[in-house]
């Protein structure tokens, strides 16, 4: 096999020719309008989805969907402004997508099949891990969602939260009761006012909750007990590979960046004087990372200049520099005991 | 008030509230419990409120009120949505165009074809012009920036200018002698009746550009208002239709008797009449199609309620959402008063003629 192999890139490396070289230079269709019209159309939020679609101050977007949204328009554009983000409605951004509304929806997306499927999209690689978490009092001593046995348990009626935590607390034999109301402000004032023993909700949403609504949230835990992980992905429209190339590289490069320590501040740095092949590829001083895709050769470098690498990104939206101080867990690099992980870079 | 009149009323009051012991008791405790729940609001909202932004930790103390601050932070996000910052003075000016061409198309002075006609277009092309300003020289602003309560003026009274016209030529229609006109009429009224507006809005917004060819589909704010108006003008047109039904059939033989054309008839006898039977249920259709406009926040439009819930939707503010939502409630509370008020003088005024 590996001699077969070996014969063949002699003979691509004689011929001129590239095996892969059909599919690398197909151009792909969304990449190509994107870069005709100048402009990436990204998927915004009618309102404000806590650190990954907000609006500042000063009436512009920010947040984790919006900064990959920009370091996508820099990959491509070269400018992180040169995009329009379209406010959309959950229900609405797949349509949007399809009818060419938007050119990708980066929009805490959760990667199903149905969506995968019927829908007719494709995802990258899941850039962020959120599941179904419990929320007890300290004082209950509870450690993980064993301990709740024969206690109530306060959710939000029709989510697919409600599902999760009574599959899972059954495979446990925990008994339990489940109280479900209709709005968010309920479930929480049920909580609050002992109604319940726990709050079960989605693990990032418990966390800007326990931030900001509770006077007293150092008397409140949230159980190690990760119900489900669920992958939170860009969506794009089916049979533009090349377009869900890019869009994984981009989420690709931005943590290898943060593997290999390069940041916002040492990107230049680093891209004059590269420790190792791989940083000195993805800062394109050596050539590879742009041809391949149809971009230019320092794109990486540039959007890392101006977003940041990954761990920048998400520590300014969701992390230490932002209100929720959200605990990288599951969304750090399986080096630092999470699930992310980056292709290799050849 | 004359000293005669204040001591009527007394009296009135008098007899009404303090005529038995039970009355007079009952007057009492709903005064005093009116009187506490007047006092717990206002010591709320305004005696331990918190105004300033800078002063966002008082909030956080035990005995704070409300915390006007979210509101100090976030008005122009409220206001203006995703409208850039530098150019809020623009949107300003034009959601200030649209409140002057409604105001002045409310007096009496304005209402003939010419001039009404005049006043909205030049205060419609001035708030699109000083929106959008690539045509005035400005930076141009995209419609999908447009938001907040200069969104919400422009929709509502686009749908209601496009509408009103749009719903008289239904309700004639309906009312013809041909019959295909009548058939035609009568389906669209009923088909667009029987479909909820959010799937009506839906379809304008994101099921038509699958649709339609490129050419055609034009801005999704154009279509949206389109297939709103569209939706206005079928109410509207039964509205119109009820107004029609209540003039006897005598005015129009009197009318043919005088040897009046058809048209003269319509313009000259029955419209006047038409439109004074229609107003209260018109009136009722304008307040509702503006707090209606609320709904195209689920097409992904950034009016008033999504930059509201914008407002407090990150980390420093989520606490004062009821503090967003009663700002926004205010606001819509002024202009829906204001058109009320309005309505009551314009019957007021039609009683008069009558006379």
């Amino acid at each position: 096999m590996s001699i077969l192999r070996s014969a063949l890139s002699a003979a691509v490396a004689v011929t001129g020719l590239s095996v892969s070289g059909g599919a690398a230079l197909a151009e792909s269709p969304t990449l190509k309008a994107v870069q005709e019209r100048g402009t990436l159309l990204c998927s915004g939020h009618n309102g404000s989805y806590f650190g990954f679609v907000e609006v500042n101050d000063k009436n512009e977007w920010k947040g984790l969907d919006i900064d990959l949204c920009r370091a996508l328009t820099v990959a491509i554009l070269g400018d992180k402004d040169k995009n329009q983000i379209v406010p959309l409605s959950w229900a609405q951004r797949f349509p949007a997508l399809q009818s060419g509304d938007v050119d990708v929806v980066i929009k805490a997306t959760g990667w199903t099949m149905g969506r995968d499927t019927e829908l007719g999209l494709q995802f990258s690689n899941p850039y962020f891990f959120g599941g179904a978490q419990l929320m007890v009092r300290k004082d209950l001593g509870a450690q993980t969602a064993t301990d709740l046995d024969g206690g109530t348990i306060c959710v939000a009626a029709g989510t697919t939260i409600e599902r999760i935590v009574a599959d899972h607390l059954k495979s446990e034999n925990v008994e339990h009761t489940m109280v479900s109301f209709e709005k968010t402000a309920e479930v929480i004032g049920a909580y609050k006012s002992g109604r319940c023993d726990a709050y079960a909700a989605w693990g990032p949403s418990i966390a800007v909750l326990l931030a900001n609504q509770f006077e007293d949230a150092g008397d409140h835990v949230i159980l190690e007990d990760k119900l489900s992980a669920e992958p939170i992905s860009a969506a794009m429209r089916q049979g533009d590979d090349e377009w869900v190339d890019v869009v994984n590289w981009m989420l690709a490069a931005l943590l290898k960046a943060e593997e290999e320590g390069v940041t916002q501040a040492n990107v230049a740095e680093m891209a004059a004087n590269p420790p190792n092949p791989t940083v000195a590829r993805l800062l394109g001083v050596n050539p590879g990372m742009g041809e391949r895709l149809g971009l230019r050769e320092t794109w990486a470098r540039e959007m890392i200049a101006a977003m940041g690498n990954f761990a920048e990104i998400y520590d300014r939206n969701l992390g230490e520099g932002s209100p929720y101080k959200l605990e990288r867990g599951l969304n750090n690099l399986w080096s630092n005991g999470g699930v992310l992980y980056t292709p290799i870079l050849d | 008030m004359t000293g005669a009149a204040t001591k009527t009323w007394l009296t009135d009051w008098q007899r009404r509230a303090f005529a038995t012991p039970l009355d007079t008791a009952l007057t009492i405790g709903v005064g005093l419990i009116l009187a506490w729940l007047a006092w717990i609001a206002l010591d709320w909202a305004l005696l331990r409120a918190v105004f300033r932004a800078e002063d966002v930790a008082l909030c956080k103390e035990a005995n704070a009120g409300a915390c006007w601050s979210v509101i100090d932070a976030r008005h122009r996000l409220i206001l203006f949505g995703l409208y850039p910052y530098d150019e809020h003075w623009r949107s300003t000016l034009a959601a200030a165009a649209i409140i002057g061409t409604v105001v002045l198309s409310c007096i009496p002075w304005f209402w003939t074809a010419t001039r009404i006609t005049a006043t909205w277009v030049s205060g419609f092309a001035a708030y699109y012009l000083l929106m959008e300003g690539s045509i005035l020289g400005l930076p141009q602003v995209t419609t999908d920036k447009w938001g907040g309560l200069s969104l919400v003026l422009f929709l509502f009274s686009s749908v209601v200018l496009l509408g009103m016209p749009m719903g008289l030529g239904l309700a004639l229609m309906r009312r013809s002698r041909l019959p295909l006109l009548r058939l035609v009429a009568t389906l669209i009224i009923d088909f667009i009746r029987s479909l909820p507006l959010l799937t009506t809005l839906f379809t304008a917004a994101v099921v038509l550009p699958i649709l339609l060819p490129d050419w055609l589909q034009g801005d999704k704010i154009w279509r949206v208002i389109i297939a709103f108006a569209l939706f206005f003008a079928c109410y509207q047109a039964e509205v119109f239709r009820g107004g029609f039904q209540a003039i006897p059939d005598g005015q129009y033989e009197a009318g043919r008797a005088l040897g009046l054309g058809k048209w003269q008839i319509l313009i000259a006898i029955i419209l006047p009449q038409v439109f004074r039977h229609a107003l209260p249920a018109t009136i009722n259709m304008v307040v509702v199609t503006f707090k209606e406009t609320a709904v195209v926040i689920i097409i992904g439009f950034f009016d008033l309620l999504a930059s509201a819930s914008a407002a407090f939707g990150t980390g420093d503010w989520v606490a004062y959402y009821m503090e967003t939502y009663l700002f926004v409630a205010f606001i819509y509370w002024a202009f829906i008063t204001s058109l009320g008020r309005y309505g009551e003088y314009l019957k007021d005024r039609m009683r008069q003629e009558e006379h």
